[in-house]
């Protein structure tokens, strides 16, 4: 009856792979995630993935100062972002308006825009490119997608006092029991990523199940399937053979966010290049425009060698050497991206050669 | 109607790695004092409870970091069920969980914190609340509590919506309550 907190073993680890450098903002994949998995009025505010702009506030607002784990990796307390303040209400559209004239007039004289009583102050994407500088000399911005990191260590599993939140054993994959839970959201408040959220309605937790009904079909999350820039990799973190294991541990070039935090993400990035700073004149400096010590920040000191890694790769592909690394990247053939052994009977069958 | 001092439920108990943490030095009780009057009525018991309240929470509506007014009375199911940790393994305790934003009842088992199971109350088990001049007082009608029979003690919880209190995070009483009935 007590409930199992202690860390899960898992046979496998499911993992993902986003090259930064490829990102365009298009919300392709926030979207192809919300359509799949909230659109309830109780979940209508959250984004399982989201895409913000970097350096900037991000989703929720300030989640990095919201506590949950500190930079040694020990519990600190943590808030439950408000609604209203720091994730945003969900707006309505003045579609009908926009969309639907039965007045036979021709020519679109109404603008759309979010209605209600009185102008929003604040959504996710509110700062969307914003981020920092001054233009020309070293204006810059890049994006960021985050989903929940399916952790090796999930500060949400540790926090629940019920047990409601587990690690599944065959992929590793970090999902809440909805029937356990009672809304207490002590994991929301733990979870340093703030990737655990409320549903307001049902008065239960609610997070990113890495599309576990597709991953067991041998299909990669919608997020990664449905991006249409070729960023997202798919794969388990142990397939050697798979681009996972080859983008983290042979070529390091991919590297957990947030890493003081002690939770062992299992999604990984590889982090941004940038063009050079300005000089007075005009000119080209020695300098990045996204600063290394802002990166560092984020992905720890290893993102000095993997960005150095990826700029020396280049340097061969961009003289006509080979690079497996650049290969990989590049996405030739973008199915190669995903490695997901399919577990589910009818493959099985079609496997043994019935159809 | 007799008054009862409450205590912090101990957060150095609670399960997990994050509550104890987190919250630790929270030794004092949002609600201090309960007053309980328990009566019986037919076969079953009419259990009346209030406490002062300043700031009641009555619904989340919609909000993210809204934790409404609660209240439980507990019962051991099995002699020597200790009341701190709401029962053990294999000594379970039962009771009635109201909430201020639903109409019914809750009845709760458990055998150890993390472990209470929240189902609907039977049909004779109903509660009114009001909330009046600073106090909430909420009537527990049950028309049968066999636990209660059987072990004549009776616990209190009570969960403060505007002080953050849920799951561990509540006011209780100092002990079993021995009740003549």
């Amino acid at each position: 009856m007590t409930a199992n907190l202690t860390d899960s073993k898992v046979e496998r680890q499911v993992g993902m792979v986003l090259d930064l450098n490829k990102c365009l903002n298009c919300q392709t994949c926030t979207i192809a995630c919300k359509k799949l998995w909230n659109q309830d009025a109780g979940t209508d505010y959250t984004y399982w993935n989201n895409v913000e702009t970097l350096p900037g506030t991000g989703y929720p607002k300030h989640w990095q100062d919201l506590g949950g784990r500190d930079g040694k990796g020990q519990v600190k307390p943590g808030t439950v972002p408000n609604l209203d303040t720091q994730y945003g209400r969900a707006w309505n559209f003045n579609h009908k308006q926009v969309f639907g004239r039965e007045d036979g007039k021709k020519g679109l004289k109404v603008w759309l825009r979010p209605e209600g009583k009185s102008r929003p102050k604040w959504g996710a994407n509110w700062d969307e490119d914003h981020g920092t500088g001054s233009y020309p000399e070293d204006n810059h911005y890049f994006y960021m997608p985050r989903l929940c990191n399916h952790c090796t260590h999930p500060a949400c599993l540790a926090a629940c006092p019920r047990g409601s939140i587990e690690k599944r054993s065959e992929d590793g994959i970090v999902v809440v029991n909805q029937d356990r839970c009672h809304g207490y959201r002590f994991c929301v408040e733990a979870c340093p990523y703030k990737k655990v959220y409320f549903d307001t309605q049902r008065q239960v937790a609610a997070k990113c199940i890495f599309c576990f009904p597709r991953v067991e079909e041998g299909e990669p999350p919608a997020c990664a399937r449905q991006c249409p820039g070729r960023l997202r990799f798919v794969g388990f973190v142990d397939d050697r053979e798979g681009p996972i294991w080859k983008l983290v541990h042979k070529w390091k070039v991919a590297i957990p966010l947030h890493p003081q935090y002690g939770l062992s993400p299992n999604v990984f990035y590889v982090p941004p290049m940038s063009p050079r700073k300005l000089d007075a004149q005009g000119r080209p400096t020695a300098e990045p425009r996204i600063a290394i010590s802002y990166l560092e920040s984020l992905f720890g000191k290893d993102v000095h060698r993997a960005l150095a890694t990826v700029e020396a790769e280049r340097e061969k592909k961009k003289h006509g050497k080979p690079s497996e690394l650049m290969d990989l990247l590049i996405a030739y053939d973008w199915n190669e991206n995903f490695r997901i052994p399919a577990r589910s009977p009818l493959d099985e069958r079609s496997t043994n050669g019935h159809s | 109607m007799a008054t009862h001092e409450l205590i912090a439920a101990p957060v150095g108990l609670q399960p997990g790695a994050y509550v104890k943490v987190a919250y630790a030095g929270r030794d004092q009780a949002a609600t201090p004092a309960a007053d309980l009057d328990l009566q019986k009525a037919g076969q079953g018991y009419r259990i009346a409870l209030q406490w002062a309240c300043p700031d009641p929470v009555k619904s989340i509506e919609g909000n993210t970091d809204v934790w409404v007014d609660a209240a439980a009375v507990l019962a051991p199911a099995a002699p020597g069920a200790p009341w701190i940790t709401m029962g053990a393994e294999n000594l379970p305790v039962v009771g009635a969980l109201w909430r201020a934003d639903r109409e019914d009842l809750y009845r709760i088992d458990a055998e150890g914190l993390g472990s209470v199971r929240r189902e609907a109350a039977p049909e004779g088990w109903r509660a009114t609340s009001k909330y009046e001049r600073g106090f909430w007082t909420v009537v527990f009608e049950l028309d049968a509590w066999p636990s209660l029979r059987k072990q004549k003690m009776i616990a209190l919880a009570v969960w403060r919506g505007d002080a953050q209190d849920r799951g561990g995070l509540k006011s209780v009483s100092q002990g079993w309550i021995n009740v003549e009935v």
